[in-house]
């Protein structure tokens, strides 16, 4: 049995008769809108029918040579789109790459290295003192270089002398 | 493109390293750049000792007094740095030597009786000491040796050593090319 969709389409058409339209139309006793259903469509395709002439072609050789070169201008066009890239970037990517590369190495330059030139201040310092070794004599004496080159003074300090009580004469 | 950025990512870490690896020697304190081996013969080289150069020892008590006395003139640019240092507020010299030097001669200091150094000498061109010396140094408490120090020193840039507890106070010897 046909669905349902395609017996209305035919009923609405007026393409049913004889025991299948009574047979469908005691179907339709279920469906209240049809008949409303039914007299719209025919009115819409009584418009389509009254007005569906489409107007005559006067220049209809011309008409078909703008067709075919603006299909063959668009053909043209999808090729160049698609053509496969070269090995190196066009000229002005070129330049937008270069300039990117500078500002971020600018970036980084100005980052990561100190400008602060220490060098030029400890050349220019008059203080110098720099311990190259120290040896502790005992095991049990500890010696470090205390320098901060802000405060320009150098310590060799020692740690783990014998204390020299006041009254010990060191003159 | 990708070479162009792989070169330039090279140039790049290659000018940052180096950047950083000569920031990093210019930073490092001098007293920091020892590195607890012999100095290489290269590393230094000498000169004659000038005429009239002289090494110059103290010893100094360093301690804490309520009206602290005027520090010595020779130290009195250091008095602020020593005191933070030291934590003591009132410098004395309780004695002082000074010997000519005679390059690579060895030279004995005694500031004091108790304390004394026995020092070397010898001349360093290096740019850093600026007419300077290179000095290898004993400090002797007593007949005890305390500490060898081999160190490098321009004229007018006192070294400190800090010497042992005494008393209520602190020994310090300084030791300066004038």
């Amino acid at each position: 049995m046909k669905p349902f969709e395609e017996r209305f389409t035919a009923w609405v058409d007026g393409q049913l008769s004889g025991d299948e339209l009574a047979e469908f139309e005691k179907e339709l006793a279920q469906h209240p809108d049809a008949a409303s259903e039914r007299a719209a469509a025919q009115k819409f395709t009584k418009l389509l029918r009254e007005h569906s002439t489409a107007p005559a072609l006067t220049n209809a050789e011309f008409f078909n040579l703008q067709i075919q070169q603006h299909i063959t201008t668009s053909e043209a066009q999808g090729r160049a789109v698609g053509k496969p890239a070269g090995w190196f970037w066009s000229l002005p990517r070129l330049i937008l790459a270069g300039a990117a590369c500078l500002v971020v190495a600018g970036l980084l330059f100005k980052t990561l290295i100190p400008t602060k030139d220490h060098s030029r201040g400890l050349a220019t310092s008059p203080y110098f003192a720099q311990v190259i070794e120290v040896w502790p004599s005992e095991p049990g004496i500890w010696a470090n270089t205390v320098y901060n080159p802000d405060q320009n003074v150098t310590v060799v300090w020692l740690d783990g002398l014998d204390y020299i009580p006041a009254s010990y004469e060191l003159k | 493109m990708s070479r162009f950025c792989v070169l330039l990512s090279f140039v790049l870490l290659a000018g940052i390293a180096r950047a950083q690896d000569d920031q990093t020697r210019r930073d490092r304190p001098v007293g920091q750049q020892m590195n607890f081996g012999k100095t290489t013969p290269g590393q230094e080289s000498h000169g004659p000792a000038r005429a009239g150069d002289e090494l110059w020892s103290a010893v100094i008590l360093a301690t804490n007094a309520p009206v602290p006395k005027a520090a010595p003139v020779a130290l009195r640019a250091y008095v602020p740095q020593l005191s933070r240092l030291f934590g003591y507020n009132q410098f004395e010299y309780i004695g002082s030597d000074s010997q000519k030097i005679t390059d690579g001669t060895e030279a004995r200091l005694a500031p004091t009786k108790s304390l004394w150094m026995s020092v070397k000498a010898r001349r360093a061109t290096s740019k850093e000491a600026r007419g300077g010396y290179l000095l290898n140094l004993q400090l002797y408490r007593d007949e005890k040796p305390l500490v060898d120090t081999e160190a490098r020193l321009a004229p007018g840039s006192p070294m400190f050593i800090r010497g042992p507890q005494y008393g209520n106070g602190q020994i310090i010897v300084v030791l300066q090319i004038q």
